[in-house]
């Protein structure tokens, strides 16, 4: 998002916003969309809550209208989503990449108490 | 660590069809050996990644795989048999947390407090070269891999406590918020954010470690 901290704040060459402030018609439009919508730090906040529960529709345009400027919040959003898709899959692949492993105690332990029932 | 064998990829014994009376013995004494061996360690990795404790993810385990004795008639197969014993294993899980949450506090507002600090300008916006990177490669051939998940039960290891309970519990064992609440005795608004921090220092720790990592 760019601010009038922007020379202080450069834009990485891997910024894929939609709007970039390289001009003074996109300088004006970003500064717009930096006051029509909320900074950076309560969107990733507010992005985390909708994973939880639906926002009212002004919110959701507000957030649409924040990604045209802002490349870094949107991909935040996706990264939520991302990490709620695979985190999903976690419990079942736990056992992957090794690790802790039951000891051969417990593994004896349990294999007894099981087939005593 | 157990290499995987083609017994893994065979279909489970109890999806065939079997005479209700002598098999059934032979079952009750084969599958609880077979699934310690072929399900025991993810049970209890997933287990231990929940509770930290060795002694207290065992408990679970032997619990999972009781209460999967009890119920084997009504495992029909639809799912693999590793989803049927870690669905009942988040059940007990589930209960373990409740119990829990009568007895101690689960609000966690000062961890990761002022973590994130550095990452946004005094104005509220993002410093830029700090913000977040686009993540390569992305989904199905990461999710294969095993290192991917060993990189993640890393990072969820690394977060305080309270705030990865509350995170798997809504995003692994899929409970709703306000059943989570009701759960750890909780509010809703603090349940926000300790899932909004648990968000974003677990997406920081798989963007150094796994999609920004050194190749």
């Amino acid at each position: 998002m760019a601010t009038n901290t922007e020379d202080s704040n450069p834009r990485p060459p891997d910024d894929t916003s939609a709007i970039q402030p390289n001009g003074w018609l996109q300088k004006m439009l970003v500064w717009i969309i930096s006051q029509a919508t909320p900074k950076c730090r309560d969107v990733v906040r507010i992005l985390s809550e909708q994973m939880d529960h639906e926002l009212p529709v002004v919110m959701r345009l507000k957030l649409r209208l924040h990604f045209l400027a802002c490349c870094w919040c949107e991909r935040y959003m996706k990264q939520l989503h991302y990490m709620r898709e695979t985190a999903c899959r976690f419990p079942e692949r736990a056992g992957e990449g090794g690790g802790s492993a039951l000891s051969p105690e417990a593994r004896f332990r349990l294999k007894h108490v099981l087939n005593n029932q | 660590m157990k290499q995987p064998n083609a017994a893994d990829f065979s279909p489970p014994t109890v999806a065939s069809p079997a005479p209700p009376t002598a098999p059934k013995r032979d079952r009750a004494q084969t599958d609880p050996d077979r699934w310690v061996d072929e399900h025991g360690d993810c049970l209890f990795r997933y287990a231990l990644v929940r509770v930290r404790r060795r002694e207290v993810a065992e408990d679970l385990v032997q619990e999972t795989l009781l209460a999967a004795i009890r119920s084997r008639e009504k495992f029909a197969g639809q799912s693999s048999e590793r989803s049927w014993l870690t669905g009942i294993l988040k059940h007990k899980i589930s209960d373990y947390f409740r119990k829990l949450g009568r007895e101690t506090s689960f609000t966690d507002l000062e961890s990761l407090a002022d973590e994130f600090s550095e990452k946004f300008v005094p104005e509220g916006y993002w410093v830029h070269v700090k913000g977040p990177k686009e993540w390569k490669p992305e989904s199905d051939e990461v999710v294969h891999r095993a290192e991917f998940w060993q990189t993640m039960r890393h990072c969820l290891d690394k977060l305080p406590e309270r705030i990865a309970n509350v995170f798997m519990l809504r995003e692994m064992d899929e409970v709703e918020s306000k059943e989570i609440c009701s759960m750890l005795s909780i509010s809703e608004s603090n349940l926000w954010v300790m899932l909004h921090r648990a968000r974003m220092a677990l997406r920081e720790c798989l963007e150094i470690n796994w999609f920004n990592r050194e190749k």
